[in-house]
């Protein structure tokens, strides 16, 4: 690496490093972003507003939706007294509802029939799901109390959860987020970078110097991988202290993996800065490469409910494989035959974007 | 020239026009965006998990392991793989080759058979958040399944609930997902494009050009935000058009209803664009600041995906103050519920307030780092 390289790079650095608000958004605003998505995200269904309907003496309706309280998935929906339960839903006043039998609950059981309704708003259909599979748990749990010995319960399932056993949802997210954080920071910088360059029009003064084509490129895309690299390891970092996300595996593993994912997702934002004329156009290109990447990469819903279609495309998407990458080195501490053959498919997509965005790269020089 | 003139700030919007006309890439890749976003929402994501892949390792053998992988294959979430010897369970987890393993020992059918309750080890991989909660979630449906099937009659349920589903009566995804990508178009296209244009004019010193012009700020502020207003509310109605036509996603509510949450909510949008512009005043600070208030609170504390009353507490408190969080419940009010107005209250009180203080915040701003 010639003097020339190492100052261009230099100067790279120190002019993105320079301003504070920069500094602060680049090092700051993913740590805060990490924590507030720990924090706040949660695949988990809590606080479902449940309103119960029923005559004022049913001693076991009530009974039962005082075990909905005290699962802990729900809570008493305000109402008023002559509320009506399809407005209530309607209003957005209740999530769901549980209404009793005429007769009374008890009344009914006994006669064989014991049917109650539940109405559930289902304007979100994931939550919806969840509500009904909650809601049918604790009521065959109630049934089995008070009815005791003539329920048997043939299969008991002795649930263990493998590298997250309280299935906290931060170890879950971070990863994930990780992945997305360091992705959209360099590729979307990056592009951006290089576009600026051009629209200002300080382009020309920076192919006038004595500099290769490489070089040029060089000391304009190491400055991201340095950058991008800083970030990886501050997020796990903070993770790791904000939320106690274990890294299981060899750090060696985990810097390879990060290093050949930024590699190649600078490589794809300089591909998308060398075909956009302005910032507004790097920006606007670098989303439609990064929309279908994290929705493929498996970070919010798993790739193999897709499309077949989708599944192939997504196995072109290299923030699947670091998703992928990372869940198993921070959490099941880096099985080696999956981790060589990932890295290996992320190194042959870098490989190819850094070439194509070479050439193009060198056509627009010239 | 004192007082605001319709005709000045018209000039400044037709000039804003005729820069995104000349260039046709910007605004097909301002368009693409939208495109995109329905086709993957509307064909690709199911949020209910299906197919995982279950390893049985059944060292009973018996007639009610056998029944007991049937209920599990026959519920539709799990399908059954070969479990490998040589892997062991906890390598087929650690490789992915397998999300869940399921242990039987020897005499789980004994058991049941003689009336008593047969343990069941279930593994799972807990790695993966978009599996590890939904897997837990089916556990129960199956043993309930398992009682009614393996302890013959006589083992049904005293009291039960019939659920029915409002608004979604077959809990289509789409149904959910597709009206909401208005608020994450919106989100993404009115506040990045505005700040990332009105940081332009300043990181290339055209905006001391402008501003030594007769055009008063607010006139060149109502022209550049007008035709980027425009340009998003097209995004919308491109999300209107295709959920109900491609999708069939039913619209039970009122339009001009709709059409006020949407021009609520791009006006707050807009103004927080302009704000973080005059923050910034360079494209790159301005994107970061853009993707950080304004594309990444659409998309996950808006309620879009992950359930606003499932944050704690302080995130709840939070999201009050995001105008997308307001605007999801009001579309998703309006197109599935049918809501009306009196119903809808509450987020359209909140959408405007914030509107309004947005408009107030960026004019003040906007005003006191350009008048002398």
């Amino acid at each position: 690496m010639g003097i020339t390289l190492r100052a261009f790079i230099r100067k790279e650095l120190v002019q993105t490093l320079r301003d504070t608000r920069r500094r602060v958004l680049l090092f700051g605003a993913p740590v805060i972003q990490l924590t507030i998505f720990g924090l706040a995200l949660s695949t988990e269904i809590k606080n479902i507003r449940l309103a119960v309907f029923s005559r004022p003496d049913d001693a076991m309706f009530l009974r039962l939706a005082e075990r909905f309280y005290a699962s802990g998935w729900f809570v008493p929906a305000v109402r008023g007294p002559g509320d009506d339960p399809m407005e209530l839903i309607a209003s957005g006043g209740a999530d769901a509802a549980l209404i009793a039998p005429a007769e009374g609950l008890r009344r009914s059981a006994e006669r064989g029939s014991g049917k109650m309704q539940l109405l559930v708003d289902a304007s979100n259909a994931s939550k919806a799901r969840a509500v009904e599979a909650y809601s049918k748990s604790v009521i065959s749990e109630a049934a089995l109390r008070e009815y005791g010995t003539p329920l048997r319960t043939p299969v008991r399932f002795d649930v263990r959860v493998l590298y997250n056993p309280a299935m906290r949802s931060s170890l879950y997210l971070v990863p994930g987020v990780m992945g997305m954080l360091v992705c959209l920071i360099t590729i979307i910088l990056t592009a951006m970078s290089l576009a600026r360059e051009r629209e200002v029009g300080t382009f020309e003064t920076i192919v006038s110097a004595p500099l290769s084509d490489l070089e040029v490129l060089l000391g304009k895309t190491v400055p991201y991988v340095i950058l991008g690299l800083l970030d990886a390891a501050l997020v796990v970092g903070a993770g790791y202290m904000i939320f106690g996300v274990p890294v299981r595996g060899p750090l060696w593993q985990l810097a390879l993996a990060s290093m050949v994912f930024v590699v190649a997702t600078v490589a794809i934002g300089t591909f998308v800065s060398t075909v956009s004329r302005n910032q507004q156009q790097a920006m606007l290109g670098g989303f439609i490469f990064l929309f279908p990447a994290m929705l493929m990469s498996g970070i919010m819903y798993p790739v193999e409910n897709m499309p077949g279609a989708m599944i192939a495309a997504a196995y072109l998407d290299p923030l699947m494989y670091f998703v992928r990458l990372l869940r198993n080195i921070m959490l099941k501490g880096g099985a080696p035959g999956v981790f060589w053959t990932d890295v290996g498919a992320m190194a042959l997509m870098a490989l190819a974007s850094a070439g194509l965005a070479y050439r193009r790269f060198r056509r627009t020089l010239n | 020239m004192t007082s605001f003139s319709p005709h000045r700030a018209f000039a400044v919007a037709r000039k804003e026009v005729m820069h995104i006309l000349r260039d046709p890439f910007t605004l097909a890749l301002a368009l693409g965006l939208p495109v995109m976003l329905v086709t993957f929402f509307g064909y690709a994501i199911d949020f209910e998990v299906k197919d995982i892949r279950l390893a049985v390792y059944d060292r009973d053998g018996g007639p009610a392991a056998r029944r007991l992988k049937e209920i599990f294959s026959a519920s539709g979430y799990f399908r059954p793989v070969e479990p490998e010897a040589a892997a062991g369970p906890i390598g087929m987890l650690d490789s992915g080759r397998a999300s869940a393993a399921l242990f039987l020992e020897p005499g789980f059918s004994r058991t049941i058979k003689g009336g008593g309750e047969a343990p069941a080890q279930f593994v799972l991989d807990g790695s993966d958040n978009s599996k590890a909660a939904a897997v837990a979630g089916y556990l129960p449906g199956i043993a309930g399944a398992a009682r009614l099937r393996l302890s013959g009659p006589g083992g049904g349920e005293p009291f039960y609930a019939e659920t029915r589903f409002l608004y979604n009566h077959e809990l289509n995804s789409r149904w959910f997902t597709v009206p909401g990508l208005s608020a994450i178009i919106i989100g993404l296209l009115a506040i990045l494009l505005t700040a990332l244009t009105v940081a332009r004019e300043w990181e290339n010193g055209s905006m001391e050009l402008l501003l030594s012009t007769p055009v008063r700020p607010l006139e060149i502020m109502a022209g550049k935000l007008v035709p980027y207003g425009v340009l998003v509310l097209a995004g919308v109605v491109f999300v209107y058009l295709s959920s109900r036509l491609v999708f069939g996603v039913p619209f039970e509510g009122g339009h001009l209803l709709y059409l006020a949450a949407c021009v609520l909510f791009i006006t707050a949008a807009l103004s927080q664009g302009l704000l973080i512009s005059v923050l910034a005043r360079q494209q790159q600070v301005a994107m970061q600041f853009a993707l950080i208030t304004g594309l990444l609170p659409s998309m996950l504390l808006s309620g879009f995906i992950f359930p606003v009353e499932s944050m704690p507490r302080f995130f709840r408190a939070l999201t009050m103050l995001l105008a997308p969080r307001w605007f999801m419940a009001a579309v998703r009010g309006i197109t599935l519920k049918g809501a009306d107005l009196s119903e809808l209250s509450e987020p359209f009180l909140a959408l405007g307030l914030l509107a309004a203080g947005m408009l107030a915040l960026a004019l003040k701003k906007f005003k006191t780092d350009l008048e002398p």
